[in-house]
């Protein structure tokens, strides 16, 4: 009576199997949601800021300025708008249809081929940081290769730097957005999942039922886990596939440990979603709660899109309490760097670590709500 | 104000106040959220872990290494001189490694081809970039002030940052995530409403009275076109007074642009319920409409990024005129032209879609 | 003595689809009378209550309730009756009083008029306790009376109970009921599904319902009369073998009726004197009483008169 009993736990799995699939739009959307997402979003997502449009406003029209506006678009980075004579081009950037404005004043060609220093404006739109700090970035690049290309001295570069990037040589963002994506939306799913499931038991009574049964908590659990976990490791491996064959993102280390980081994730957040459909018992709350701790933490503070050491430190702390930066963390390195286990020891650690703490919290508030 | 429909507004905010949970989740997460992500998230790559080698130790290079560290982008990576800096990479010890030239910087230098290497780790590609741009621009400066800028570069550009001069990450992100967090709340409130009352056997008792369907509709989604608005409401002041986003457009044009998205998402999500049967399905419905909506939206990513099939589903998506008009009104000062297209837009999607809801509504009913 | 109908059902079929829900069914009920619906799940009841109420439109046929039809798409039937659906129709997270203020509001109920007849309704069903009492905290039997009371708040002249006490205490469902009959006594009429027999019993007529048809209508002492005409036996064979006996019987002559009641058997005759012959036979062991067939024996019969 005292022991956990396979049986029990597994005849818990086949009832939840059933309710699984006697639900056709859920199981369909659970597995369709990550390939879709997947598929989308590797296509969509390019971090190359480019296209920037620029309005330029031309009162020199001479050689030089010319030359400078073709400078500009043949970089590859930006798109040029002429403006409206009358309005200026800050009117452009007003009404959003510019995210930058270049004015040259009358007399640059003119200064430039007398030797003298000219000064072009250049007005940015801040109100898009994202955009805006890449454009900082392009500008002292323009600046550089059209010193040399106007004023016609070869500006001496005395010692310059080449630059070699590691494991993703060519920056192809979907090397590592996919496998980021699929993070998000496993973690997430899982959480949802399973919070919802043991909060409609709650809701709709059954659970008194399974209770007055000699069924122990753990086995409960276990039972209502299993088969969710399959459900989105079933999504993991669509996920593979998708990013090897369509979008060719390498896998420089080992699958095995590829496969237990997966475990490892899904068990922390599994265990999430349990915790909270035992906190919260209602459907809608327990789903509020998985959004909440589940969609914008793993896609804003799990180093996903905005790293997580570019944080201040105390962030930096608190997104260690989150699964996805582990696993986030432990995917990239094993699929672009091929990390070994002692390399992954950390990320792995810290799963096992907040999964058990969130199970044992869960089994602690259920087992106090039994009494 | 139609009797019917105050008992609704009654009932419905004292089902989702009474619970202390709730109003947590409505009302102090957001705040929560918010600061989190004004004050964590930044769209500046930051604190890179650097390491610099050279065989012969060399002052030039340690004065162009040193430039990286005062950039205030760079920090030092921990290391031994002679590690692997591959091996340095590989463990993350280091996000990139800077090696001077075999003889030295400065002799090279002299020869006139003084290439330093820089290995990125690209793991991270956005990251690997934004290290590219810095390193370039920081060397070129160190190059220039080795060898002696001789009086003023022939061309300057003379930048000006409109809008958020200081370029403040907060005030690019907390409109965005507002709306996000507004779409968020009232999907989710909306989605379930229905189907748990459809659930539970309530919804019998509702469709025996001799009402219209649009007075049950209107009951069922006007509570929370308020909740929505109190919720937009709060995160604007929250916004205001914790980071100073301003709002430089008029107020009632904020006003109307949260009414717009909160009848559109309400709508949706009001659609959602109708359709799901079982609040599990209304969960992932509305996800299904959350996830893709948010990355499109252009709160993270600029939308003019993305391929043409994507920008055309984007203009689907109504939390991105939400974001457009958000920025341009709280940061801009709101443009005539960016407000009225872009509400006209999401106008229209609040139209069609309280359409749909109600149509669709009608067939549950009857 | 005669009086008006208050609901008149003529021809009338409910069809979703190819299937057929209702079937052709005419039956009319009397002001001030308890109307019972009795049979199997899926028998077609709770569709007709719920076309009763104007949440549903006949396919065919006619049905007018208090004079009135569905022209309006059944909101003028639903202004006068009150509907109580099987499920639990209260809000558990609602106090009593924001229960029945929600329930006034959808009747569009002036404020002083609703709380006038909360006060009613509350000493009918004798409820006593405070209005900011959170409904989940209630017993399921008092429970089940305030839904009562919310349905019947804007005071209807048709109450339509769809198995109002399914899943409440034995105890508590004998107060429910005895709350059906003052309600009638108040001049309502009350119409009522039930599983079970005891509660069918206590209906002044009673429609049977299987598989969408109606294959009885009349009062419970009527139904048995017609069904069996003649005495009915109990017999108890107190653990003897009854196989051989029981055999035997099924086979006399004027044997209407023979059913196993858990150890025991009701056999129901054509006359006394087929009775007496059947039984002489019967064996030391065993015994034979005369009973009064209950409508259990009546629903037997008449679902199996119906699947000849």
């Amino acid at each position: 009576m005292n022991g956990f009993n396979i049986h029990r736990a597994y005849s818990i799995a086949r009832k939840e199997v059933m309710h699984i699939l006697r639900d056709p739009f859920t199981l369909a959307l659970a597995l369709g949601l990550p390939v879709m997402l997947v598929t989308f979003f590797g296509f969509a997502i390019d971090y190359e800021v480019k296209n920037i449009k620029l309005a330029v406003s031309d009162r020199d029209n001479g050689p030089a300025s010319r030359r400078l506006k073709e400078i500009f678009s043949s970089s590859g980075y930006f798109h040029l708008v002429e403006s409206d004579p009358g309005a200026g081009p800050v009117a452009l950037v007003d009404s959003g249809r510019a995210a930058a404005a270049l004015y040259i004043e009358p007399g640059f060609s003119k200064k430039i081929k007398g030797g003298g220093s000219v000064e072009a404006q250049f007005v940015l739109d801040g109100s898009d940081n994202s955009k805006a700090g890449a454009i900082m970035g392009y500008l002292p690049g323009i600046q550089r290769s059209a010193l040399s290309k106007l004023a016609g001295t070869q500006v001496r570069e005395p010692f310059s730097v080449e630059t070699r990037f590691l494991y993703n040589p060519e920056l192809n963002s979907r090397w590592f957005t996919v496998p980021g994506l699929a993070a998000i939306i496993i973690g997430l799913l899982a959480i949802l999942l399973t919070a919802m499931t043991v909060a409609r038991e709650w809701e709709n009574g059954s659970m008194e039922l399974l209770l007055s049964t000699p069924v122990r908590p753990l086995e409960i659990m276990a039972g209502k886990l299993a088969p969710y976990g399959a459900l989105v490791l079933a999504g993991v491996f669509f996920v593979y596939l998708l990013s090897r064959l369509v979008f060719g993102v390498p896998f420089a280390g080992s699958h095995l440990l590829y496969l237990a980081a997966c475990l490892l994730f899904v068990t922390a957040a599994l265990s999430q979603g349990l915790l909270i459909s035992v906190v919260t018992r209602q459907q809608q709350i327990a789903m509020q709660f998985g959004m909440i701790t589940g969609l914008l933490p793993s896609m804003l503070l799990s180093g996903f899109i905005f790293p997580v050491e570019s944080m201040p430190r105390f962030f930096q702390y608190l997104t260690m309490l989150l699964p996805p930066r582990w696993f986030m963390a432990a995917a990239r390195g094993i699929t672009l760097k091929g990390a070994d286990l002692g390399e992954l020891a950390v990320p792995f650690l810290a799963l096992g670590l907040l999964s058990a703490g969130m199970l044992t919290l869960a089994l602690i508030k259920f087992k106090t709500d039994l009494e | 104000m139609n009797r019917t429909l105050r008992a609704f507004i009654r009932k419905e905010l004292i089902q989702t106040l009474r619970d202390v949970r709730m109003r947590a989740l409505l009302f102090g997460a957001p705040i929560i959220q918010l600061t989190i992500f004004g004050f964590a998230l930044s769209t500046e790559i930051k604190n890179i872990k650097l390491a610099a080698f050279s065989q012969p130790r060399d002052a030039m290079f340690g004065r162009v290494t040193e430039g990286f560290y005062a950039s205030g982008w760079f920090a030092r990576a921990g290391y031994t001189p002679g590690e692997d800096p591959f091996e340095l990479i590989a463990s993350g010890r280091a996000d990139a490694v800077l090696i001077a030239p075999k003889e030295g910087l400065a002799r090279s230098a002299e020869r006139g081809d003084g290439k330093m290497q820089l290995l990125v780790d690209a793991s991270n590609a956005t990251k690997a970039r934004a290290v590219e741009v810095y390193a370039k621009n920081i060397i070129a400066a160190a190059a220039a002030r080795e060898y002696g800028a001789r009086g003023e570069p022939a061309l300057k550009f003379d930048v000006r940052v409109l809008y958020n001069p200081a370029m403040e990450s907060s005030m690019f992100l907390v409109p965005g995530v507002m709306g996000m967090l507004v779409c968020l709340i009232t999907i989710i409130l909306t989605a379930m409403s229905l189907t748990r009352e459809r659930e539970m056997g309530t919804f019998e008792t509702i469709v025996s009275a001799p009402l219209s369907n649009a007075e049950v509709l209107l009951g069922k989604t006007v509570p929370y076109i308020i909740l929505g608005l109190a919720d937009a409401l709060l995160v604007v002041l929250a916004g205001y007074l914790i980071f100073g986003v301003p709002v430089r457009g008029p107020l009632w044009q904020l006003a109307l642009a949260a009414l717009a998205l909160v009848v559109t998402t309400v709508s949706i999500g009001t659609f959602i319920s109708t359709v799901a049967k079982n609040q599990q399905q209304a969960m992932l419905g509305g996800f299904m409409f959350l996830f893709p909506s948010i990355l499109m939206s252009g709160i993270m990513y600029p939308v003019e990024n993305m391929p043409k099939a994507v920008i055309a589903a984007a203009y689907l998506d109504p939390l991105m005129y939400f974001v457009r008009l958000i920025r341009s009104i709280m940061l801009k000062g709101g443009d005539a032209h960016v407000f009225w297209t872009n509400l006209g837009a999401l106008a229209l999607m609040a139209l069609s879609a309280a359409g749909f809801a109600y149509k669709r509504f009608r067939q549950t009913l009857n | 003595m005669n009086p008006a109908p208050v609901l008149e059902v003529r021809d009338l079929s409910i069809k979703f689809g190819d299937f057929t829900a209702v079937d052709n069914i005419s039956f009319s009920v009397n002001r001030g009378e308890i109307f019972g619906f009795l049979g199997a799940n899926g028998a077609g009841k709770t569709t007709t209550i719920r076309m009763l109420c104007g949440l549903l439109e006949p396919t065919s046929g006619s049905a007018l309730v208090g004079g009135l039809g569905f022209e309006d798409g059944g909101k003028g039937i639903k202004k006068i009756v009150g509907y109580m659906s099987q499920k639990f129709t209260l809000y558990n997270d609602l106090t009593v009083g924001e229960n029945l203020d929600f329930a006034a509001g959808l009747r569009k109920l002036e404020p002083a008029y609703a709380k006038k007849r909360r006060k009613e309704l509350f000493e009918l069903i004798g409820f006593a306790r405070p209005l900011s009492t959170m409904v989940a905290s209630l017993p399921g039997g008092v429970k089940q009376e305030l839904a009562l009371a919310a349905a019947m708040l804007h005071d209807p002249e048709i109450v339509f109970l769809d198995e109002p006490t399914s899943g409440v205490a034995p105890s508590s469902r004998a107060r429910f009921w005895s709350l059906i009959r003052r309600i009638t006594g108040l001049g309502k009429t009350v119409i009522v599904t039930t599983h079970y027999m005891d509660e069918a019993e206590q209906c002044g007529r009673i429609a049977l319902m299987r598989t969408g048809r109606l294959i009885a209508l009349d009062s419970p002492a009527e139904l048995k009369r017609t069904a069996f005409p003649g005495p009915m036996a109990e017999i108890d064979f107190k653990g003897g073998d009854a196989a051989a006996f029981i055999s035997g019987l099924a086979k006399a002559a004027g044997l209407l009726e023979l059913s196993p009641h858990g150890m025991r058997w009701h056999a129901a005759f054509r006359d006394k004197a087929a009775m007496d012959a059947a039984l002489s036979a019967l064996p030391r062991s065993a015994s034979a009483g005369l009973i009064q067939p209950s409508l259990e024996d009546v629903f037997i019969r008449l679902i199996e008169g119906a699947e000849r």
